[in-house]
């Protein structure tokens, strides 16, 4: 009886230590998006095709990094990031392949790579959030008057490792200049006096407390605190409007396709039902952002996507300017 | 003539003449301990590969841009920690081992328990509490209303209060133990010479616990060194923190292993500062051991006692405790509690039971050949079987990761990585306690047995092993506790959709889903219960 289970144990161990090769029906996605943003879409996808899905989570960046190592080895078939910037990088790498055409062209082509070894999923923008009850705020026009000393200790801003705000940084550079970006930044951390907010959600918090005035988050997080709490006094403020604004920084999360899947059909079909009408509400409604398909509507409760200027970025450059703002930052010293 | 000599020689003949040779000159503890270091020392490795393509102006930049500020923070942190540590540590070690008071078994758990937390969930914990609606937040408004500033968290004062109280009962659990060995004649003499109890701790207990302070606080640098978990939620740049970023922001490889090798060095000075400081120090427990008679405590003194353990209890331990308490309660209403938790649960004990009694294992050639030899290349090993401890897990994730891809790639994808990158990196627990309890082991002891005839298997069997069976355990108790709150290393090497309870707490905090937190970090105080009382059951039975 001792040696039969022994025996036993011995199987379970050696199974388990060397691995156990995906299934010949599963679709393994190494996924940088939060848990409970993705699962309903996936649920939904199993639910028709009957592929189940291994999601497999972690940050986006972190698990670039496993991609880049394992190579041929990855017993991943794609990768959801939540930032561009992590996309184009992993393309640049040479990590993933393209997507056929097919399935492509229904996402605009400044939201996808332009070899289509990545497309964009759901947008996000850079807005701003305002205590409706703060004085002296009205000349707030454009994220650079953030930088403006009258906002001395009003402001709030995450530290600039959070990769919405290298984002968010890499536009305005391109949109509006290094010179100007700098001073900005600079004038920005006076603004905030080191006293920087870890999490989105938190800047949100302490503009409805009344803490902070004003603060620079994506705007969903602004949502979902009014869905918590709809007597909230706060407002979104969409910054560089008007003629001659440069427009709000838009983000996608996307998803990409590893060069070494071996199971590119499956995996295609998992992007195309993404792409769908019913895969882009639920994947973009989850978490109250833009669908990427044009004909496919946004939460109601946010700014529709045609009433405001956009600025004039392709997604792809936040990867390919990516070192370029963390120089940025590291040289203004920015926490 | 080689051409003969080489006929004469059959081919497998060549190994089996250097594996004789090399176990005559070290013996087969030596071998085995040299293989040991040799796995250990595979990150060590990476890191020199990758920084070695690292060209003169990547060290030039890294060198006047990043390390004067990355040296100043971290080793100032590893100051204040140690600080914190030592107060809180040694005071309520000396309580517990020298007076009797009401609850003194309870206080000895209390003080233990800090270690069931990550050092991560202290982070979340306490900057959730600290917020102006949180119930310290609160506390402080209504103590000193609006004109004094909640404290703030994110900066080096922050740090070190969560990291010493997360990390002072290594140093209590260490110099309670050495205080409870200790030989209570000395301090009847000096009594006696009318020494008053304080000169009496400063001059005579001090002195002889050096060792056992110095092993606790190197443990405590060392975790300051190489924490992830704190310093990322509260954004204090130290090197563990600025190599993770190089790495995962920049991709930068090469600057990432730089400041790596910069951390190596730094910590590899420590330890052999701490090594060289208590060279010459032998300490044997004689042969005929008496128990100090602990004094009893005055009613004033048993209040005092546990008005200074019960505040060191209330914020290394209650608080979170009840933080988890409450959200892990409202979890339960919303019904978010299922199968899937209970294999996060399970897997987490699975991976860390394997992690520790690998280790455990592990570290016994190297702990024993250093007992045995403590010749230069004994040392050597010892020091290299550090390395886990002192570079961040990322850093050895990677590497393990490199190695097995590069060497056993078929068992790529399952718990093989995973466990060995734990092994490494926690091996240095499963070493020093070990060694720690090798050390009271007396070379009489060990002459006796052979002088009566057993061997040295039976020797090793019956004499050595059970002698130092605590300590076993110990290294088993500390590997284990350590493994099941790893969080950068299993976040890179879990097996596909392998999720565990860091991994799930991280996730979840990070949603801001406090409600699925809260569960999955009561589940690792829960988990970890079981593994400290086999360590204080071990502990007991000295007293």
């Amino acid at each position: 009886m001792k040696n039969v289970l022994q025996r036993l144990l011995l199987v379970v161990l050696l199974t388990a230590l060397g691995g156990v090769a995906a299934q010949a029906d599963e679709l393994v996605v190494y996924s940088g998006r939060k848990d409970t943003f993705i699962k309903p879409v996936i649920e939904q996808f199993t639910a028709e095709t009957g592929i189940k899905v291994v999601l497999h989570s972690a940050k986006s960046t972190a698990l670039l990094n496993k991609l880049r190592i394992e190579a041929d080895r990855t017993v991943a078939d794609l990768y959801i990031s939540n930032d561009a910037g992590n996309l184009q990088t992993g393309s640049k790498l040479g990590l993933f392949q393209p997507v056929s055409t097919e399935i492509a062209k229904v996402i605009p082509a400044n939201l996808r790579a332009g070899d289509n070894t990545w497309l964009g999923l759901s947008a996000r923008a850079r807005v701003l959030v305002v205590n409706k009850n703060a004085k002296d705020i009205d000349f707030i026009k454009s994220v650079f008057d953030l930088a403006d000393p009258r906002l001395k200790d009003r402001l709030a801003i995450t530290h600039s490792s959070n990769e919405s705000f290298i984002a968010g940084v890499t536009v305005y550079m391109l949109s509006e200049g290094k010179e100007k970006t700098t001073a900005w930044l600079q004038g920005m951390k006076t603004n905030a006096d080191n006293k920087l907010f870890s999490k989105h959600s938190k800047i949100v918090k302490a503009v409805a407390d009344g803490k902070k005035d004003v603060g620079l988050v994506n705007h969903y997080y602004l949502y979902r605190h009014l869905a918590k709490y709809p007597d909230a006094p706060v407002r979104i403020l969409m910054p560089d409007q008007g003629e001659k604004g440069m427009g709000v920084a838009w983000n996608v999360a996307g998803i990409a396709m590893s060069k070494y899947t071996k199971k590119k059909a499956m995996a295609e079909k998992l992007i195309s039902f993404l792409v769908s009408k019913t895969g882009q509400t639920t994947f973009a409604g989850a978490n109250r952002e833009y669908p990427v398909r044009e004909g496919v509507s946004a939460a109601a409760e946010i700014p529709p996507a045609g009433n405001y200027h956009v600025a004039d970025v392709p997604m792809s450059a936040l990867g390919t300017h990516r070192i370029e703002t963390l120089d940025l930052l590291d040289a203004v010293g920015m926490p | 003539m080689p051409l003969v000599e080489a006929q004469t020689l059959p081919g497998p003949a060549i190994p089996v003449k250097l594996w004789q040779a090399l176990s005559r000159r070290l013996g087969w503890l030596g071998v085995a301990a040299g293989l040991v270091v040799m796995v250990a020392a595979i990150p060590l490795l990476f890191v020199l590969y990758s920084s070695s393509q690292l060209s003169l102006e990547g060290w030039q930049a890294l060198w006047s841009q990043r390390l004067p500020g990355l040296l100043g923070n971290t080793l100032s942190l590893a100051v204040l920690v140690a600080v914190g540590c030592f107060a809180l540590g040694v005071s309520s070690a000396w309580l517990v081992a020298r007076r009797r008071f009401v609850g003194r078994g309870l206080a000895s758990w209390l003080m233990v328990l800090p270690l069931t937390i990550p050092t991560y969930v202290f982070a979340h914990i306490y900057t959730t509490l600290f917020e102006a609606d949180g119930w310290l937040g609160r506390t402080w408004l209504a103590v000193f209303g609006e004109s004094v500033a909640i404290p703030e968290l994110y900066n080096i004062w922050g740090v070190t209060f969560i990291l010493s109280l997360a990390g002072f009962s290594y140093v209590f659990l260490l110099v309670r133990t050495a205080l409870a060995h200790s030989n209570p004649n000395l301090e009847e003499a000096a009594r006696i010479q009318g020494a008053r109890p304080w000169q009496v701790f400063w001059r005579v207990n001090l002195p002889l616990l050096r060792p056992a302070i110095a092993a606790g606080l190197a443990l405590v640098v060392l975790h300051v060194l190489s924490d992830f978990g704190a310093v990322s939620m509260l954004r204090y740049q130290t090197f563990t923190l600025s190599i993770y970023l190089q790495m995962n922001s920049r991709f930068d490889y090469q600057g990432a292993a730089g400041l790596s090798m910069v951390l190596v060095m730094l910590s590899l000075m420590f330890l052999v500062l701490e090594r060289f400081s208590r060279r010459k120090q032998r300490y044997y427990a004689s042969a005929q051991q008496r128990l100090a008679v602990l004094r009893p405590a005055t009613a004033l003194e048993q209040v005092l006692i546990w008005g200074w353990l019960g505040l060191i209890t209330l914020f290394a331990f209650g608080l979170p405790l009840a933080w988890m308490l409450d959200w892990s309660w409202q979890a339960w209403q919303q019904e978010l509690i299922d199968m899937t938790f209970w294999g996060y649960v399970s897997n987490s004990l699975i991976v860390a039971a394997g992690a520790a009694t690998i280790a455990m294992v592990c570290a016994f050639p190297v702990a024993f050949f250093h007992t045995r030899k403590r010749s230069l290349l004994s040392t050597s090993y010892l020091q290299l079987s550090s390395i886990g401890f002192v570079l961040p897990g990322p850093v050895i994730a990677l590497g393990v990761l490199s190695f097995i891809l590069a060497v056993f790639a078929p068992l790529y994808g399952g718990l093989a990585a995973l466990l060995m990158a734990l092994v490494v990196r926690f091996l240095p627990l499963a070493v020093q306690s070990q060694e720690a309890s090798l050390q009271q082991l007396t070379p009489s002891i060990e002459q006796a047995g052979r002088s009566l005839g057993a061997g040295p298997l039976e020797n090793l069997r019956r004499v050595i092993l059970p002698m130092i069976r605590g300590g076993m355990a110990g290294a088993w108790v500390l590997v284990f506790i350590d493994a099941l709150k790893e969080l950068p290393a299993t976040l890179i090497l879990r097996p596909t959709g392998f999720d565990t309870l860091p991994v799930r707490i991280w996730i979840e905090a990070s949603e801001e889903m406090l409600e699925l937190a809260a569960p999955a970090a009561l589940m690792l105080v829960v988990g970890t219960l079981p593994a400290l009382w086999l360590m204080m059951r071990g502990e007991k039975r000295l007293e």
